[in-house]
């Protein structure tokens, strides 16, 4: 992969000789993307935002590291895998009380509920909503492998070669997860997905 | 049938992307001669448009800025850890030049020391090597018989009073 073919190791190379418009536009063209995986990872939109934004630094202080015989984009989404992974890692052995349960002390009556009225509820979002937090509740249930796998199959451009890249795995192993992967959500999700609501959503 | 190669294609064909007019024509065919699959190949299809479907996650306005300001805050920080600018700017040859340099250094300083240590370690054994033998403890055997026979003089009186 040389500088002439990907635009964005052209970009890394101005990045490499500390150009920060270039480093603005890698951020802005990938900032959706790693977001959506990030939040899927953690379930979690403001670590996933903060972890994120980790990404995108990691990236300006390893630019010197970067080679552009290697695709920008499969060496963006390794530095995010590890930063998810760490995070989830962090997580299993630093548990954190939910925010429920720090929301009273002891003793203390619980807080009074309230309900969203600014939230609009009409039947076709319900389902949308309820068939949306079924796939998010079953992916996140998914060994993180499988899920990262599952995730960056939907990455526009990244071939089978790229996600084993970025997974550190064989192509073959990498297929595998998936299709482990997507067994188990086809398995968890088969009233929602014999219904034909995901037709009809959104 | 999951192995038949068509199907095999197809269905990663379809983990990536949607499939194009042709492929799904092509998938149609093969159902036909294979209804047995249509029903997992619906929840393939399913699965492919769900995940398709999950919305993008909100990412703020600002966020590119705030990227920046973070490296910005990360670059100012690093220049304040490292202090010797110079020395970061050297490169690996001159620090390993200096490296080598000081454990050259510290193996000559070590070498002469283990000089030193021996010259002296050899001084020693010869300054006990030159101590005249003794006389044999043998010649002592009678002393105390001698001793007995001989009682010790009594104190010449008069050379005393001449002296004091």
């Amino acid at each position: 992969m040389s500088a002439e073919r990907d635009p964005d190791a052209a970009l890394m190379l101005r990045v490499k000789q500390g150009d920060m418009q270039a480093f603005a536009d890698l951020v802005d063209k990938y900032k959706q993307a790693v977001m959506n995986l990030a939040n899927r990872m953690l379930r979690d939109a403001t670590e996933a935002e903060d972890l994120s934004q980790m990404v995108f630094v990691q990236v300006f202080k390893s630019a010197h590291r970067y080679k552009v015989s290697s695709k920008f984009s499969t060496w963006l989404f390794t530095i995010a895998r590890n930063l998810c992974l760490n995070e989830i890692r962090r997580r299993s052995r630093h548990p954190t009380d939910s925010l429920e349960a720090r929301s009273s002390e002891p003793g203390e009556p619980p807080a009074p509920q309230f309900e969203d009225k600014a939230v609009v509820s009409p039947p076709d979002r319900l389902l949308h909503g309820e068939l949306e937090a079924k796939i998010q509740q079953a992916l996140a249930e998914l060994p993180e492998k499988q899920r990262l796998a599952i995730l960056l199959c939907r990455q526009e451009d990244f071939s089978y070669e790229d996600i084993a890249r970025v997974l550190g795995s064989s192509v073959s192993a990498t297929k595998s997860l998936i299709y482990r992967g997507r067994e188990t959500l086809k398995q968890k999700l088969k009233p929602y997905l014999e219904s034909g609501a995901w037709k009809d959503a959104g | 049938m999951m192995n038949d190669p068509i199907c095999h294609r197809l269905r990663e064909l379809m983990w990536r992307r949607k499939l194009t007019a042709a492929e799904e024509a092509e998938l149609r065919a093969w159902l036909e001669t294979h209804p047995a699959a249509r029903e997992d190949w619906e929840a393939e299809a399913g699965l492919a448009a769900a995940l398709e479907r999950l919305p993008d996650t909100a990412v703020p306005n600002n966020f590119t800025a705030r990227v920046l300001q973070a490296v910005e805050r990360e670059a100012a920080a690093a220049r304040r850890r490292t202090g010797g600018g110079l020395w970061r700017r050297l490169g690996w040859l001159p620090r390993a030049a200096v490296a080598t340099g000081v454990l050259g250094v510290g193996l000559i300083a070590c070498h002469q020391m283990q000089s030193v240590e021996r010259k002296k370690l050899a001084e020693s054994v010869i300054a006990v090597a030159d101590i005249p033998s003794l006389p044999s403890p043998d010649i002592l055997q009678d002393f105390d018989a001698i001793r007995a026979s001989y009682p010790a003089a009594a104190p010449d009186e008069q050379l005393l009073a001449l002296l004091k």
